[in-house]
C-alpha cells in the first residue's frame, strides 16, 4: 500500500559519491572515536518474503486488496492478520514503512464484512496520527462496501463537534481515537456506546512504544477500565498493536493489556541497502571541550547530498533547531523568489493544511528536503527518500531507528547520518557507535500499579460502574483502595449481602487525571506582553525549576522572562524579551532512604554489587536560586538568588555508596574528593538516562557527600531517584543494570577529551572543582578493580 | 514501613482535585450522632418521609404521592385557575414546541448525585407531576438502594408512556439526556424519545428573564425557577435547600441510613414541579388570549418573540405594538427592545410608513442602548433616501449611525451609504 518507486541507479551512484566523499574513503567496520566521522556502517540489503493470504481473510477483502496491486502479503503480513483473525493478541514490531496499517486494517474491515455489528477501536498517541490514519480506512471501507450506510468510520477526539458526537456514537464500525479522549469522553459514558462496547471485536493500538513511563502507566489503567467495561457488556476485544523496535515490546504489549501475546517481528518487506554514518563535530576548545555547532555541521552534510539531488529528512531536536535549519538550508538551495519551495520546515505547530500539502509534495518529490522535529517520526506518510540527517541524538536508540527508516527504499541504496551536539548523551553515542549498533534497543518501562496513578484510575473506574466486592483490580488490593476511598467519603459500600461499591461524590473524576503525568496540578504561564494569554504550562514538580521569578522560559524559540511567579495561584506571568541567554535553576535536593528493598550488609568496593542500593526515598527539595547561561558557548553570565517553598515527594531511588575504604584512598583534599562525587553524580545522570529510556525530567539525582573522613565517617552518596510521586519504575531496573552503569559512566569520562571536566563528561569546570573529572575517574576506578585486601592494606 | 492502607490515605489525601469540592455546608461523616435512628431506618424511611415502599427483584425503592387540592394556592395562583381540562394538556403550546398535543403534560424534574452526567451521575429522585380535573398530582420515586434503579425506572417508563408530552425547566440539557443515560445503563428504552418536550427554562427566558419590575436600574437577568417563581406567581420559599447541597445530603442519607436530610430535599423537589406546572400553565394562558393577555410590556414582549420564532407574523406584531404602548419611560431599556421589534415587524410587513414612526420613537428615548439607535438611524437613513425621499435628512441619520457604530463591518457599510448620499446631494446641487 506504499508507493512502490522506480529503482534508479544514478540515484544510488550520486549517493556512494557523497558518502565516500564525506568519509574520505573510509570503509564499514572499523570505529574512529576521535574521527570526525566516527563510524560508518553498511546494512545490506534485504529481499522481500511472501505469504498467501491467511485462510480466515474475507474474500471481499482480497477482492479490494489486489484491485490495489496486492496479490499476496509480505510474511509479516499475513502471519499478524492470521492471529488477529484467530482472535489471539498480537503485537507487531516492525520498521517504518513495512506495511504495518494492512495488519490491523485487513482483519477489521474482514470482520465487519462477516459480521456488521462487529466494532473496532483504535488508538493513536496523537491526533494528528488517527487523522492520518482515517483518509486510508476510509478509502479503504468505500472500496469494500460503496453504499451509504456501508462500514463507518469516524475519529472521535476532542475536535468532534458536539453535535456529530451522537451520530459518530450510532454509525461507526471503526471510531479512531486516542487514549485521553477513551478516558475522559467515552469510558465514563459508556451508556451512550453500548453499541460499541456490545459489538467491540479489535482493539488495536499504534505506536505502543509511546506508552512507557507514566504514560504508559496510565494506559495500562485505562486498558483495565475499557476490559472492565467490555465485560460488563459481554464483549472480549482482541488486541492488535504495533510498535518501532524497542527491547521489549512484547513483554510492553503484555504489560499494557495484561494478556499474552503473539509477537511479529520478522520483517518481510524488502529494503535496500542502507548506509549509516556518525558525525562527531570537530572540537574548537579543546581546554572547555567545545565543538564547532552541530547545526553548522548538519547544514553541510545536507548541503552535499542536495547538491546531488537526493531527497532528505533533517530531523531536528527541537522546533528552534528546526526553523534554523530550514532557514540555513533555504539559504543555500532555495531558486529564485516565487520558484516553488524545494526546503520545507515542519513540526507541531504548523497548520494541517499546510502539513497535508508539504506531505504531499514530500510524496510528489517537488519538495527535495524537509527540516522536521519528531512530528514526522510516527507513521505520517511522506514516501520514502533516500537520506536522512539527524541533527543531535534523538535520545533513544529505538527513535533513532525510526527516524532513520524515513530514508530508505524497497529497493536501491539510502544513507542515514547522525550529527552529534555537544550534549553527554549524543557524545557518548558517536564515541561508542557500538552501543548503538549492537545493543538492544531500550526498555520501555511502566508501573501502573504506582499508587498515585491507581487510586485515580479506581475512581474513575469505580464512577464507571460499581466495583463489585471480590472484583480485582490490578496488583494491589482495590478493596483496600476503595476502603479508603470511602473514609474519604468517594465511595460507599452498600449493605447488601453482596454488597458493591458506589460512587458517591458529585465530582467527575477523569477530568481531574491527565495521563500524561502524575499530578493533575500545574502551573499555567501567561504571557503579559499584549494582554494576557496563557501560552503554556508546566507540571507542578518542575514549576519552582522552571517558572521562578527572572526565568527565562522559551515557547517555538521565543524568549519569555518570568515577571512574577504566583506560586499559590499556580501561575506564572511572563513577558516577552530578547536577551541571548536562558537560566538553570539551582536547586537543593535532599533524599532521605526511607526503606532499602535490595542493599548490601556492608558496602564493599570488592563486589562492585554491594555498592548499589534500590529503595524508597522521602526526596525535598528547593529552588534557592538560578544561573544565567549564555546561549551557544553556555558561559555563566550571572546569577539569582531565590526563596521558594519547598517540595517534597515520597518516590523510589537507586543509589550508589562510596565505600569510606574508596574515599580513604583517594590522595586529594576533602573538597576536591567531594567535587568527584558531584562530577560523578553529573556524569551518572546521563548515562542513567541513556539506559533509562527516560526523558531528561524523568530522574533528579542528589548526593550527599558524606561528611569530613575524620569526624563522622559517613560514606558519600549517590542517588538517582524517579521525579514522579510514587515513583514509576525506573529504580529496580537501574539497580540491575547497576554495573553496566558504573561501565558506561567510566566510558563516557574517560572517552571525553577535555582536561578538567565539561559540558559532556562530569559537568563544566565552573560547576565543580578543577579536580573533578580527575577524582571522578579515581573513584570509578577504584570501585572497579580495587578489592578489600588492596583498601585495607 | 507504612502499610498499603497507610500509604494510600496519603496518596489520596494529596490527590486534591479529584476528591468532591467543599460542599457548601460540611458533611456529616458516617457514623455521627444521629445514626442511631432506629433498629429498622427502611420502615421508617417511609414513615419519615409519608411513601410507601415498592420492591423490584428483592430491592426497595420508596414512592411518594402527595394531591394538591384545586384550592391550594402557590404563591397568587390557585391550582384549579392553572388547570388545562380535558385529558391534561395544553394544544396551544404547540407554538413553544412542536408536536404537542392536548394530551396529558408530565412535569418532570429530577434531583441528582451531580452536575456532570456519566455513568457515575444518578437521579435518586425522579419527580413526576400531572393536572388530574381540577387538582395537580405529583409522585416522586426515590431510590433508596442502588440496586433498586431498574425497577424505579420501569416504573417511571410506565408513567411517562401515558403522558402526550413533557415539561421540564432546563431538562434539553440536563435532565432528559441524564435520564436517558440512566435507561441506556440498564438497556432500557427510554420513553422520553420523541415524545414533545416544553423546556420551560427557554420560554422563561423569553418571557421573564431580566425581572419584571420597571425598576429602571439594572435588573438581574437570572433565570433561576426560584426567582422566576417568585416574580411571576409570587411564591417564595422558606427554608429551601440550596441546589448545592442536595447531593451531599444524599450521600448523608446513603452511608447513614437517617432520611431526615431528605424531607427538605422532596419538598424542593415537589415546589419546583409546583412553580413548572404553573408557569407553563401561564404560558398557555398567554398564547390562549394572545397581546391581550400579557400583563406587563416585557411579557408581551416576550409573547411576541415566541410567536415570532414559531412564525406567526402577525400575533407578533400584535405582541410587540402592545408591550410598545404598555412600556414607560422608566424602563429604557424594555421600551426600546418593543419598539424596535415592533419597527422590525411593521417593516416585514412592509408597511414602511408606520416602520419609520416606530424607528423614531426608538431614536426617540432618552437613554436608548446605543446598538438599537444605531439601527434605528441606519433603518432611518434607508427610508429617507429610498421611500420619503429626504436625502438631506438621510445622510444627517446616516451621519449619526457612523457615530453611534461599533463594529468595522456595520462602520464599512454605513460610510458607503453616505459617500453616495453626500454625492446625490452634490449631484442634486448642480441642478
Amino acid at each position: 500500500m506504499l508507493p512502490v518507486r522506480r529503482t534508479d541507479p544514478a540515484h544510488d551512484t550520486a549517493l556512494q559519491t557523497v558518502l565516500d566523499r564525506l568519509t574520505g574513503g573510509l570503509q564499514g567496520g572499523q570505529d574512529t572515536p576521535d574521527g570526525w566521522i566516527t563510524a560508518r556502517r553498511v546494512l545490506p540489503a534485504r529481499a522481500a518474503r511472501y505469504a498467501p493470504f491467511p485462510a480466515g481473510l474475507d474474500e471481499s477483502v482480497r477482492d479490494v486488496l489486489r484491485a490495489r496491486g496486492i496479490d499476496q502479503l509480505y510474511a509479516h503480513q499475513a502471519l499478524a492478520v492470521a492471529h488477529a483473525l484467530e482472535r489471539r493478541h498480537v503485537i507487531i514490531t516492525t520498521p517504518t514503512a513495512s506495511g504495518k496499517t494492512l495488519c490491523y486494517n485487513a482483519p477489521v474491515l474482514s470482520a465487519i464484512r462477516r459480521d456488521p455489528s462487529a466494532r473496532a477501536l483504535y488508538l493513536f498517541p496523537t491526533k494528528a496520527l488517527a487523522q492520518d490514519q482515517l483518509a486510508e480506512l476510509h478509502a479503504l471501507a468505500e472500496l469494500l462496501s460503496p453504499d451509504t450506510d456501508g462500514i463507518g468510520v469516524f475519529t472521535y477526539d476532542g475536535d468532534t463537534p458536539q453535535d456529530a458526537r451522537r451520530a459518530i456514537r450510532g454509525r461507526a464500525h471503526v471510531v479512531l481515537s486516542n487514549p485521553d479522549m477513551l478516558h475522559s469522553g467515552v469510558l465514563p459514558h459508556h451508556p451512550r456506546w453500548a453499541k460499541l462496547f456490545d459489538n467491540l471485536r479489535y482493539v488495536v493500538i499504534d505506536e505502543l512504544h509511546a506508552y512507557r513511563g507514566v504514560f504508559g502507566s496510565h494506559l495500562t489503567n485505562v486498558l483495565r477500565r475499557l476490559r472492565r467495561i467490555c465485560r460488563h457488556y459481554g464483549s472480549s476485544p482482541t488486541f492488535i498493536c504495533s510498535s518501532a523496535t524497542i527491547a521489549n515490546p512484547r513483554e510492553l504489549a503484555e504489560a499494557l493489556v495484561e494478556e499474552p501475546f503473539e509477537l511479529v517481528s520478522e520483517n518481510g518487506a524488502p529494503c535496500g541497502e542502507k548506509a549509516f554514518l556518525f558525525v562527531n563535530p570537530p572540537v574548537v576548545n579543546r581546554q572547555l571541550g567545545i565543538r564547532r555547532s552541530y547545526l553548522a555541521e548538519t547544514r553541510r552534510v545536507a548541503g552535499e547530498f542536495l547538491k546531488r539531488g537526493l531527497q532528505l529528512i533533517v530531523f531536528a531536536q527541537s522546533r528552534l533547531a528546526t526553523e534554523i535549519l530550514t532557514t540555513y538550508l533555504k539559504d543555500d538551495f532555495e531558486g529564485p523568489a516565487g520558484a516553488r519551495e524545494r526546503i520545507r520546515g515542519y513540526r507541531g505547530g504548523y497548520l494541517p493544511q499546510r502539513r497535508r500539502e508539504i506531505e504531499r509534495e514530500l510524496r510528489e518529490g517537488s519538495v527535495r528536503a524537509v527540516v522536521s522535529t519528531s512530528a514526522l517520526e510516527l507513521g505520517i506518510d511522506i514516501g520514502a527518500l533516500d537520506v536522512c540527517v539527524l541533527a543531535g541524538y534523538p535520545g533513544t536508540i529505538a527513535a533513532t531507528w525510526q527516524r532513520a527508516g524515513r530514508a530508505g527504499r524497497r529497493s536501491g541504496r539510502s544513507a542515514a547520518v547522525l550529527v552529534a551536539s555537544s550534549a553527554p548523551i549524543d557524545q557518548f553515542v558517536v564515541r561508542h557507535p557500538a552501543y548503538f549498533f549492537d545493543a538492544s534497543p531500550e526498555h520501555a518501562l511502566i508501573n501502573p500499579d504506582n499508587l498515585h496513578i491507581l487510586v485515580d484510575h479506581v475512581k474513575c473506574a469505580a464512577f464507571e460502574l460499581p466495583f463489585t466486592a471480590s472484583e480485582p483490580y490490578g496488583r494491589h488490593d482495590v478493596q483496600e483502595v476503595l476502603g479508603v476511598l470511602a473514609e474519604h467519603g468517594l465511595v460507599h459500600r452498600t449493605g447488601d449481602a453482596d454488597g458493591t461499591w458506589q460512587w458517591t461524590s458529585e465530582s467527575y473524576p477523569a477530568d481531574a487525571v491527565s495521563l500524561r503525568s502524575i499530578s493533575s496540578d500545574n502551573f499555567v504561564v501567561v504571557d503579559t506582553t499584549r494582554g494576557s494569554d496563557v501560552i503554556g504550562e508546566t507540571s507542578f514538580t518542575s514549576g519552582p525549576a522552571t517558572l521562578h521569578d527572572k526565568a527565562i522560559y522559551l515557547v517555538e524559540g521565543r524568549l519569555y522572562q518570568v515577571e512574577r511567579l504566583d506560586f499559590e495561584g499556580r501561575k506564572a506571568f511572563v513577558r516577552e524579551i530578547d536577551c541571548d541567554y536562558y537560566t538553570d535553576a539551582i536547586t537543593y535536593t535532599k533524599v532521605q532512604v526511607l526503606e532499602t528493598c535490595e542493599a548490601p550488609d556492608a558496602p564493599d568496593a570488592a563486589d562492585p554489587a554491594t555498592t548499589a542500593s534500590h529503595g524508597e526515598v522521602h526526596v525535598s527539595s528547593r529552588v534557592v536560586g538560578f544561573k544565567k547561561i549564555k546561549f551557544y558557548t553556555n558561559e555563566n553570565v550571572g546569577s539569582g538568588e531565590l526563596d521558594l517553598p519547598e517540595q517534597q515527594m515520597h518516590t523510589t531511588a537507586y543509589w550508589l555508596t562510596v565505600p569510606l575504604g574508596v574515599m580513604a584512598a583517594l590522595p586529594y583534599a576533602a573538597d576536591d574528593r567531594r567535587d568527584g562525587i558531584v562530577g560523578l553524580s553529573f556524569a551518572m545522570r546521563q548515562v542513567a538516562q541513556l539506559l533509562l529510556m527516560c526523558d531528561r525530567h524523568d530522574i533528579g539525582i542528589s548526593v550527599e557527600a558524606g561528611s569530613d573522613a575524620e569526624t563522622h565517617m559517613q560514606e558519600p552518596r549517590v542517588f538517582i531517584y524517579d521525579n514522579y510521586p510514587g515513583g514509576i519504575g525506573f529504580s529496580a531496573p537501574l539497580y540491575a543494570m547497576h554495573a553496566d552503569l558504573i561501565a558506561r559512566t567510566r566510558g563516557l569520562i574517560a572517552g571525553c577529551a577535555c582536561e578538567h571536566g565539561c559540558p559532556t563528561c562530569v559537568g563544566p569546570v565552573g560547576n565543580t572543582g578543577p579536580l573533578a573529572k580527575t577524582v571522578a575517574m579515581r573513584i570509578l576506578d577504584l570501585l572497579g578493580t580495587t578489592t578489600a585486601e588492596q583498601l585495607s592494606a | 514501613m507504612s502499610t498499603l492502607a497507610e500509604r494510600l490515605r496519603g496518596v489520596v489525601r494529596s490527590g486534591g482535585s479529584a476528591s468532591p469540592g467543599p460542599p457548601c455546608v460540611p458533611v456529616r461523616r458516617p457514623g455521627a450522632a444521629e445514626a442511631e435512628e432506629g433498629p429498622d431506618p427502611a420502615g421508617g424511611l417511609a414513615a419519615l418521609l409519608d411513601g410507601e415502599w415498592r420492591e423490584s427483584s428483592g430491592q426497595r425503592y420508596l414512592v411518594i404521592d402527595r394531591t394538591y387540592p384545586p384550592g391550594h394556592r402557590h404563591g397568587r395562583i390557585a391550582v384549579a385557575d392553572a388547570a388545562p381540562g380535558g385529558e391534561g394538556g395544553w394544544p396551544v403550546l404547540s407554538v413553544v414546541a412542536a408536536g404537542v398535543g392536548p394530551g396529558r403534560m408530565l412535569f418532570f424534574d429530577l434531583e441528582t448525585t451531580g452536575l456532570a452526567g456519566g455513568a457515575g451521575t444518578c437521579a435518586f429522585l425522579v419527580g413526576c407531576g400531572w393536572f388530574d380535573g381540577p387538582a395537580f398530582r405529583i409522585r416522586q420515586f426515590l431510590l433508596a438502594r442502588y440496586g433498586a434503579e431498574r425497577g424505579l425506572l420501569d416504573e417511571v417508563a410506565a408513567l411517562a408512556r401515558g403522558a402526550g408530552a413533557v415539561a421540564t425547566y432546563n431538562g434539553k440539557t440536563f435532565d432528559l439526556p441524564l435520564i436517558e443515560t440512566r435507561f441506556l445503563f440498564h438497556r432500557m428504552d427510554t420513553p422520553f424519545a420523541g415524545m414533545p418536550h416544553v423546556d420551560m427554562l427557554h420560554v422563561a427566558r423569553r418571557l421573564w428573564s431580566g425581572g419584571l419590575e420597571p425598576t429602571g436600574a439594572d435588573t438581574a437577568t437570572s433565570c433561576r425557577l426560584a426567582e422566576i417563581e417568585q416574580s411571576v406567581l409570587g411564591h417564595v420559599r422558606a427554608g429551601d435547600v440550596p441546589g448545592c447541597e442536595i447531593p451531599s445530603r444524599y450521600f448523608q442519607y446513603v452511608r447513614s441510613g437517617d432520611g431526615r436530610p431528605l424531607a427538605a430535599v422532596l419538598e424542593h423537589n415537589r415546589l419546583d414541579l409546583l412553580s413548572l406546572a404553573l408557569l407553563t400553565a401561564r404560558t398557555a394562558g398567554l398564547l390562549d388570549g394572545g397581546a391581550e393577555a400579557a400583563g406587563s410590556a416585557r411579557e408581551a414582549l416576550g409573547l411576541g418573540r415566541l410567536y415570532r420564532r414559531d412564525g406567526r407574523a402577525r400575533e407578533a406584531e400584535a405582541s410587540f405594538a402592545r408591550a410598545a404602548a404598555m412600556t414607560s419611560e422608566a424602563d429604557a431599556q424594555t421600551a426600546a427592545a418593543a419598539w424596535h421589534a415592533y419597527a422590525t415587524s411593521l417593516r416585514h410587513a412592509r408597511r414602511y410608513e408606520e416602520a419609520a414612526a416606530a424607528w423614531s420613537r426608538v431614536m426617540g428615548l432618552r437613554a436608548c442602548p446605543p446598538r438599537l439607535a444605531q439601527e434605528a438611524s441606519e433603518a432611518l437613513a434607508v427610508h429617507h433616501e429610498h421611500r420619503d425621499i429626504n436625502l438631506r435628512r438621510a445622510r444627517d441619520l446616516a451621519r449619526q449611525a457612523l457615530e453611534l457604530t461599533g463594529s468595522p463591518g456595520r462602520a464599512h457599510a454605513v460610510r458607503r451609504r453616505l459617500a453616495r448620499l453626500e454625492r446625490r446631494l452634490a449631484a442634486a446641487d448642480l441642478f
